[in-house]
C-alpha cells in the first residue's frame, strides 16, 4: 500500500519540494531547520494551503476541510520521509532530472531577482571594452579597374591612373576607373560591413592606410582598386547612459552562466570524484 | 523638382567659395557658364531630394529554436543564443559544437510554431502543470532517457502531434508567458541600423501537407503583446489566420503579413485554385490572400521551390535541390499533376489566369529565401551548414542518417539532401523593422540560395544601353522604371518593356555565370506561356545552334573542396527589350542570376569528416538568386 502511494507523483513533487528545503538550508545558513524526526505544519504552512483552497474554491476553508488538508499534508509528509530515507529518488531518472532541472532552474531565478546597480554596470563595462566599442569606421573613395576592359595592360593601367590620381588631390575621382556596382564612395562604415560589400583585402587595407594619400592598387574578388581613406574613427567606447540597456543585457546573461558554472564548482567541491579507467573509449567524441 | 534642384545647388555655389572661383579670381569678365556647370556636376547628388535603397539586407525570415514543440525535443539552443548567433557571435550547439557565422546577418525573425509555443522548455524542466498531463508525462519520460532512438522517435511524434485537431497539452497561460518573454528578448537584441530583430511565428497548418506560414510584425514588443501566436489548433484555414491577422491590426494599428513556404512539400495544395472548403477559388479569397502574402519563401532547407523540369522542360537550371517525391513525411505521394500548384513559376502564370477571370491575383507574390532551420543557428553557407535539425548536426555520417522519417523507408529523407539554402535579401532604406517590413510589403526583395549576391533589378519603358553604363545604375531605375515587385502597365504605343538588370557576385562566393530573365506570359488562347532569356553572360560565350549558351564552365576540386574564379565575371550588368512584347497581354518578368559552380555543403563535409559518400550524393552546386517579378498589366 504505501508503495503505491509513492508512486503518485504528488508524493515526487513533495520529495522534491524536501530537496530544495535542504538545499536552500545548505545555501542559506539562517534558515530554521526543524529536528529530524518531527513534523512541523508551520501557520505560514496553514496560511498558504488555506490561500490555495480560496483560490480555487472561491471561499475560505471550513474548519473541517482545513483539517483535512493539514492531516494530508502530514500523511504526505510521512511518506515522503520515508521513501527519502529508504533511498528511492536516488536510482530514479525522472526524479533526478527533475531535481537538476529545478536546481539549475534556481539558478535563473536568482538571476532574474537580481537588479545591477549602475556601479555594477560600470565595472562591467570597463571590463568589457571590445563587446561595447563602436567598432572602428572608415570612409573611403574607391577607383575601380575592371580585370576585363584592361586585361594585358592592367598592372601599366593601374601604375598611370595612380600617378595621376595622386597628382591632382582636388580632382573628380568618381568619373575615374571602370563603373561597377560598387559604390564609388563610402561615409564612415564599419570594417566588417566593409568586408561584407569589398571582400577582405579592401577592408584590410582601407583599415590600415593613412587618410588622404591615394594608395593601391589593392586586389578584389572584383578586379584592382585604388582607394584613398577620406575619414577614420577608431571607435569609442561609449558612456554607460547612452548604452545601457545593452550592457545590462550582456550583463545579465553573463552573470547566468557565471552563476551556474559557480552553482556546479561549489557542488563539485563537495564530492570525491573518481572515474575508472575502463576500456578506451570509442571514436565518437 | 529637377529644376528645383539645380536652381538651389547654383544658389549655394553662389555663397560657397568652390575652387573654380578661386581659379578665376584674376577672371575680371565675371564667372563663366562652364565654371558653374563644372562646379555642379561635382557637387549634384542624384539622390538628392530622394531616398533609395542603396545596400541590400541579408536576413533569414524563418528560423525555430528549443522553444518550437519540434525543435525542442532534440535542440537545448534557445531564442537569446539563436539572436547571439545571427549577430555574428560564437555559441555552443546542442551537439556541443562551437558554431560561428561567416558574416553576421542584418536581420533575423525567430519565428517559433505557435502550436504549444514555449511549452518544450517548460515540459523538460519538469513543470508540474506540464507534467501533470498524460503526454507530458510519457513524453518527459521519453526525452529524458537518454537513449537516443527513443529521444528522435519520440521527437518524431511530437512534431507529428503539432498538425492534430486537439493541442495534447493545452495551457494558454504558458503560451503567453513564452511570447511575452520571446517578444521582450526581440526588443533587446533589436538594434536600429546595426541588427533587426523582427517578431514572428510560425502557424503550422497542414501538417505534412504543408499549408504553413510566418507571419511577421512591424512593430514591437509593446504592440505584439496585444495578441498571440495564431495556432493551427484554432484553425487550419487561412482565411482563419488572414481574419486574425485583419482583427489584430484593426485592434491595435498594428501590420503583420505573411509569408508561406514548402508548397514543393504541399502535394498540390499551396498553390491551388480552390479555397479552402473546396469549392473553385473566390474572387474575395484570392484578394485576401494576396493581401496578406506579399511574399513566398521560395528556397529552404526543405528544397528549392522556383521550378521544376516536369513544369518547364526547357530550362537546364530548373529542378535545382529538389525535393518531389512526395509530401513532407513521405505519408502521401506526389503525383506529377501536383507539381503545377507547387512551384512558383507555374504559379505566378497561374495568377495571371486567375486574374484574368476573378479580376485579381492571388499570387503576385516576391520571393524571399530562409533557413526553416531548427538548430537555433541561421545557416545557409555551404561551407558553414548546420541543417534542418539537431538529430542531424554535423557529424560523419549526418549526410546518410534520416532526417525526415516516412512510414514507406525508401520516401526517407537523407541529410545529403538537405540544401545549405537560403537568404532573404531586401532593398530596405535602412535596417529597421518598419523599412525592411516595407521593403517586403512592396516586394522590393529577393530570394538567394544563400549567396550574398547584390541584385538590381528594374523595369521601365525607356531604359537604354547608357543606362548600363552608367556609374549609378540604381539612380536611372528608381528614375525611369520601377523595382523588383513593382508594376508596369499600359505600354506606350509601339514600346516593349525595357529591364535594367545588374548583378555583383559575393566577395566570398563564385563568380557570375550569367542573368537571365524568365518571362510568364497569358497567351491570346487563355494559356499561359514561359521563356527563359539568357540577357548577360560572363566570358566569351555565344548560343548554340540550338538556341541554348554553352555553360559557363567547372573549376572545382571536390577532393580539396575549393574552386578558382578563373571563370565567370564578378559583375554583369545589361539592358534587355522583350523582344515577343504583345501589350494586350498581362505577363511578369524576374531575373535569375546564376553564379559558377562552387563546392557543396556535402564536399565540405566529405573533407572534413575524411569520409566518402555514395554515388547519388551531388558535390557541386551553382548558387542562384530570384528576384521578386516586375508584372505587366494591359
Amino acid at each position: 500500500m504505501p508503495r503505491r502511494l509513492l508512486r503518485e507523483p504528488l508524493a515526487h513533487f513533495a520529495a522534491l519540494a524536501l530537496l530544495i528545503f535542504a538545499a536552500y538550508a545548505v545555501f542559506a545558513p539562517q534558515a530554521q531547520q526543524a529536528p529530524a524526526g518531527s513534523i512541523v505544519v508551520s501557520s505560514g504552512k496553514i496560511e498558504q494551503m488555506a490561500a490555495i483552497f480560496a483560490r480555487t474554491f472561491q471561499r475560505p476553508p471550513s474548519p473541517e476541510e482545513l483539517k483535512g488538508l493539514i492531516d494530508d499534508y502530514v500523511t504526505e509528509e510521512i511518506y515522503v520521509r520515508e521513501a527519502l530515507a529508504l533511498g528511492l529518488d536516488s536510482d530514479d531518472t525522472v526524479i533526478r532530472r527533475r531535481l537538476r532541472q529545478k536546481m539549475e532552474f534556481m539558478t535563473s531565478a536568482d538571476v532574474d531577482s537580481l537588479t545591477p546597480t549602475d556601479a555594477d554596470l560600470q565595472t562591467y563595462l570597463d571590463a568589457h571594452p571590445d563587446a561595447f566599442s563602436e567598432a572602428p569606421q572608415v570612409g573611403f573613395q574607391q577607383v575601380y579597374l575592371n580585370p576585363d576592359r584592361h586585361r594585358e595592360t592592367m598592372d601599366q593601367d593601374a601604375a598611370t591612373l595612380l600617378e595621376a590620381v595622386r597628382a591632382d588631390p582636388k580632382a573628380d575621382t568618381s568619373v575615374l576607373g571602370d563603373a561597377s556596382l560598387l559604390p564609388y564612395e563610402l561615409p564612415l562604415t564599419s570594417i566588417g560591413s566593409i568586408d561584407r560589400i569589398f571582400g577582405a583585402e579592401i577592408a584590410a587595407s582601407v583599415a590600415q592606410a593613412e587618410p588622404g594619400v591615394w594608395t593601391g592598387p589593392v586586389a578584389s574578388p572584383y578586379g584592382l582598386h585604388l582607394i584613398r581613406v577620406t575619414t577614420k574613427s577608431p571607435g569609442r567606447l561609449p558612456a554607460l547612459a547612452e548604452i545601457r540597456d545593452v550592457v545590462l543585457r550582456e550583463w545579465s546573461n553573463a552573470k547566468r552562466q557565471d552563476l551556474e558554472a559557480a552553482r556546479l564548482a561549489d557542488l563539485l567541491g563537495r564530492y570525491d570524484v573518481r572515474i575508472d579507467a575502463g576500456p578506451t573509449r570509442g571514436a565518437t567524441p | 523638382m529637377k529644376h528645383f534642384l539645380l536652381s538651389t545647388v547654383t544658389l549655394l555655389c553662389w555663397l560657397s567659395p568652390p575652387t573654380a572661383f578661386a581659379q578665376n579670381a584674376d577672371n575680371h569678365e565675371g564667372i563663366k557658364p562652364e565654371d558653374v556647370a563644372a562646379v555642379i556636376k561635382r557637387e549634384f547628388s542624384p539622390y538628392a531630394g530622394r531616398s533609395f535603397p542603396t545596400r541590400p539586407l541579408f536576413g533569414d525570415t524563418h528560423l525555430h529554436t528549443s522553444v518550437s514543440v519540434d525543435a525542442g525535443t532534440l535542440n537545448r539552443v534557445g531564442q537569446e543564443d539563436a539572436f547571439r548567433f545571427a549577430r555574428g557571435e560564437e555559441v555552443l550547439s546542442t551537439g556541443g559544437l562551437r558554431a560561428k557565422l561567416g558574416q553576421p546577418l542584418d536581420f533575423l525573425v525567430i519565428a517559433d510554431h505557435a502550436e504549444m509555443y514555449g511549452l518544450m522548455p517548460q515540459l523538460l524542466s519538469g513543470d508540474p502543470e506540464v507534467l501533470s498531463t498524460e503526454a507530458g508525462r510519457r513524453w518527459y519520460g521519453e526525452l529524458t532517457s537518454g537513449n537516443f532512438d527513443r529521444i528522435f522517435a519520440t521527437a518524431m511524434e511530437i512534431v507529428g502531434s503539432l498538425s492534430g485537431d486537439e493541442p495534447p497539452i493545452k495551457s494558454d497561460k504558458a503560451v503567453r508567458k513564452a511570447w511575452e518573454s520571446y517578444t521582450a528578448l526581440a526588443d533587446r537584441y533589436n538594434d536600429p541600423g546595426v541588427f533587426t530583430a523582427m517578431i514572428g511565428f510560425e502557424w503550422t497548418a497542414g501538417g505534412a501537407n504543408n499549408l504553413h506560414r510566418n507571419v511577421l510584425f512591424r512593430d514591437d514588443a509593446t504592440v505584439a503583446n496585444q495578441t498571440v501566436p495564431f495556432s493551427q489548433f484554432e484553425s487550419k484555414n487561412p482565411e482563419d489566420l488572414w481574419s486574425y491577422m485583419a482583427e489584430f491590426e484593426a485592434r491595435t494599428g498594428g501590420d503583420v503579413l505573411a509569408i508561406p513556404h514548402n508548397g514543393n512539400l504541399s502535394n498540390g495544395r499551396m498553390f491551388t485554385v480552390e479555397n479552402f472548403d473546396g469549392t473553385p477559388l473566390t474572387a474575395e479569397f484570392a484578394a485576401k490572400r494576396i493581401q496578406y502574402e506579399p511574399l513566398i519563401e521560395v528556397s529552404q532547407i526543405k528544397g528549392d521551390g522556383e521550378a521544376h523540369p516536369y513544369l518547364s522542360p526547357n530550362d537546364e537550371f530548373a529542378g535545382y535541390e529538389v525535393w518531389d517525391r512526395s509530401n513532407l513525411n513521405g505519408t502521401e505521394v506526389k503525383t506529377p499533376d501536383m507539381l503545377q500548384y507547387e512551384y512558383a513559376r507555374e504559379a505566378l502564370k497561374n495568377g495571371l489566369k486567375l486574374a484574368a477571370s476573378l479580376g485579381v491575383n492571388p499570387y503576385k507574390f516576391g520571393f524571399v529565401g530562409s533557413t526553416d532551420s531548427h538548430t537555433s543557428l541561421s545557416t545557409a553557407g555551404e561551407n558553414n551548414f548546420f541543417g534542418k535539425h539537431s538529430g542531424v548536426e554535423p557529424e560523419p555520417h549526418r549526410w546518410e542518417h534520416v532526417v525526415i522519417e516516412a512510414p514507406d523507408p525508401k520516401f526517407n529523407v537523407l541529410g545529403w539532401q538537405q540544401a545549405a539554402s537560403g537568404l532573404a535579401v531586401v532593398w530596405a532604406t535602412e535596417n529597421t523593422r518598419e523599412s525592411i517590413f516595407d521593403a517586403m510589403r512592396r516586394k522590393e526583395t529577393y530570394a538567394t540560395t544563400g549567396s550574398r549576391m547584390t541584385v538590381r533589378f528594374f523595369g521601365g519603358f525607356d531604359f537604354t544601353a547608357e543606362d548600363a553604363a552608367s556609374r549609378m545604375p540604381a539612380a536611372a531605375g528608381y528614375e525611369k522604371g520601377v523595382p523588383m515587385g513593382g508594376d508596369l502597365s499600359k505600354a506606350p504605343e509601339g514600346k516593349a518593356p525595357t529591364f535594367l538588370v545588374a548583378a555583383m557576385k559575393d566577395p566570398y562566393s563564385g563568380n557570375l555565370d550569367r542573368i537571365q530573365i524568365i518571362k510568364g506570359w497569358l497567351g491570346a488562347d487563355g494559356a499561359t506561356q514561359e521563356k527563359v532569356y539568357d540577357v548577360v553572360w560572363s566570358d566569351d560565350r555565344a548560343p548554340g545552334a540550338n538556341g541554348k549558351l554553352p555553360p559557363v564552365g567547372n573549376t572545382v576540386n571536390v577532393e580539396k573542396a575549393t574552386w578558382t574564379n578563373t571563370i565567370g565575371d564578378p559583375e554583369l550588368i545589361t539592358v534587355w527589350t522583350d523582344p515577343e512584347f504583345d501589350p494586350a497581354q498581362s505577363a511578369f518578368y524576374y531575373a535569375r542570376v546564376i553564379e559558377i559552380p562552387t563546392p557543396r555543403w556535402t564536399a565540405y563535409e566529405a573533407l572534413r569528416f575524411n569520409v566518402k559518400m555514395s554515388e547519388d550524393v551531388p558535390m557541386t552546386t551553382q548558387e542562384r538568386a530570384y528576384t521578386s517579378p516586375i508584372w505587366y498589366t494591359p
